[in-house]
């Protein structure tokens, strides 16, 4: 269950939704990263759908290429139904928890080496302040605020096969609140290997279609409550997949006054196919990942699978007549 | 009164030859540029998109497996090469050489597109071919 988050933050954001549009990375895989990126004066609008533990968050994405090689984009991802959601970053583009989030990538390298063949790497810097706060059943929703996130990728990239890794860091502070919450800082790392089968191998303007298989690891470290704070009781119905906190897990509190939350942290492995088609100015994208390794701190639901669709549309055509 | 009508006669001339001058239009007709790092559909069609929008182009179409954007020009346009280039670059990828059909002259061993600005050194069998109005050449 969510509860709406004080204004502040969305006012906070506003400026930034006004002045910019933003990017999605729908080029490529569908939960790891990757480097490609909309040309100077595109533009794309995208909506993800996940479903984790029951849980369906709604991820839009709005896109804009400054330059060809830096992007601005604006996400804002809501659960749209009550239950637990993981805090990790549930794909590269997304954050995990309800927010809005500012992002900027720069490919600051690409060697385009031959006909349908480029290497090229990508950073990528982001800000984001929190729209929904989850409620826990060991206390009261954190006050977490705000998040930042950078993250790393490299891609090798032909007409017929597709190598990307990359590797991002999600950090959530305490600035606003008053209080010493804060969320769990999480690791999200991607291998990706894509393919295109022959029989897709048509030329444009005809559907291309290409196969990847994903495999990303997370790592989530464990989340913190402000000592001074009474724990509260978490404020509404019990979760549907939330398990009650163990009473042999015991808390921890540090001497700066915070009360390590034993549920919380953990790390995983997922692995699964997605696929991306695109047709005329569309992109559609799904992906299904199970979990290889699901290691989980204290008792927390286990995560079987990930599933996400997506659908894009890019307005193309650069900046205009010249 | 001899000498103002003289005055304004040089200016009306120099005038004429300055409009006169700004109605020479470069006389690309085709380019065929090929372009590295274009893998997929939507790339394909972000600069045919583009490309199409630059002033002068008639028709683009995109050649993806052989990696060749093939733009065929208006006639009487302003186009220019590094227009297109830059447009390329732009999208995010790399121009290389290209075919090139286009009205031009020789200026020794350039073949210089008229009223472009633009010239490319061709090659001497290109040159044998003179003397040319059109001409087809490798440009890089």
């Amino acid at each position: 269950m969510t509860v709406p988050r004080r204004g502040v933050s969305l006012m906070f954001l506003a400026p930034l939704v006004l002045v910019s549009q933003a990017w999605s990375d729908a080029h490529g895989p569908a939960f790891g990263y990757s480097t490609t990126v909309l040309g100077a004066g595109d533009s794309s609008v995208e909506t993800t759908v996940m479903e984790r533990l029951g849980t369906v968050m709604i991820g839009p994405v709005v896109a804009y290429g400054f330059r060809q090689n830096l992007q601005v984009s604006l996400s804002g991802p809501f659960n749209v139904n009550k239950g637990y959601h993981p805090v990790e970053r549930s794909e590269a583009a997304m954050p995990g928890i309800p927010s809005v989030e500012g992002r900027v990538a720069w490919r600051f390298y690409d060697k385009l080496s031959g006909v349908a063949t480029r290497t090229e790497s990508t950073l990528f810097v982001g800000f984001s302040g929190t729209t929904q706060h989850l409620l826990r059943d060991d206390g009261r929703p954190l006050e977490r605020e705000p998040g930042l996130f950078g993250a790393a990728a490299a891609s090798r990239i032909t007409r017929r096969y597709y190598w990307s890794a990359g590797a991002g860091y999600q950090y959530y502070g305490a600035w606003d609140s008053g209080k010493l919450d804060r969320e769990s800082d999480s690791l999200l790392s991607s291998v990706v290997v894509g393919w295109r089968p022959p029989g897709f191998d048509r030329d444009y303007p005809k559907p291309d279609v290409r196969f990847f298989l994903e495999t990303t690891g997370n790592w989530v470290g464990q989340a913190e409550r402000d000592a001074s704070e009474p724990p509260g009781g978490g404020g509404g119905q019990p979760q549907p997949h939330f398990v009650p906190a163990s009473p042999k897990a015991s808390s921890s509190t540090s001497q700066s006054g915070v009360i390590v939350l034993p549920n919380s942290g953990g790390n995983s492995i997922f692995s699964g196919p997605s696929a991306l088609v695109t047709l005329k100015s569309m992109g559609f994208q799904g992906g299904l990942q199970f979990a290889l390794r699901d290691e989980r701190n204290g008792i927390q639901p286990a995560e079987r699978y990930r599933a996400i669709v997506g659908v894009s549309y890019y307005f193309l055509g650069g900046r205009g007549k010249r | 009164m001899k000498s103002r009508a003289s005055s304004l006669l040089r200016w009306l001339t120099l005038i004429s030859i300055f409009l006169a001058g700004s109605q020479l239009h470069a006389q690309y007709e085709r380019i065929q540029l090929r372009v590295y790092g274009l893998d997929c559909e939507l790339c394909a069609r972000g600069v045919a998109a583009s490309v199409t929008r630059l002033v002068g182009v008639k028709f683009v179409q995109v050649h993806l497996k052989e990696g060749i954007v093939d733009v065929v020009l208006k006639p009487d346009s302003n186009f220019r090469m590094s227009s297109l280039r830059k447009r390329i670059r732009e999208n995010g990828f790399r121009p290389m050489e290209a075919k090139v059909t286009a009205l031009g002259k020789f200026q020794g061993s350039r073949f210089e597109v008229t009223g472009s600005g633009e010239s490319y050194e061709v090659s001497v069998a290109a040159q044998k071919s003179a003397p040319p109005i059109e001409l087809t050449f490798e440009a890089r």
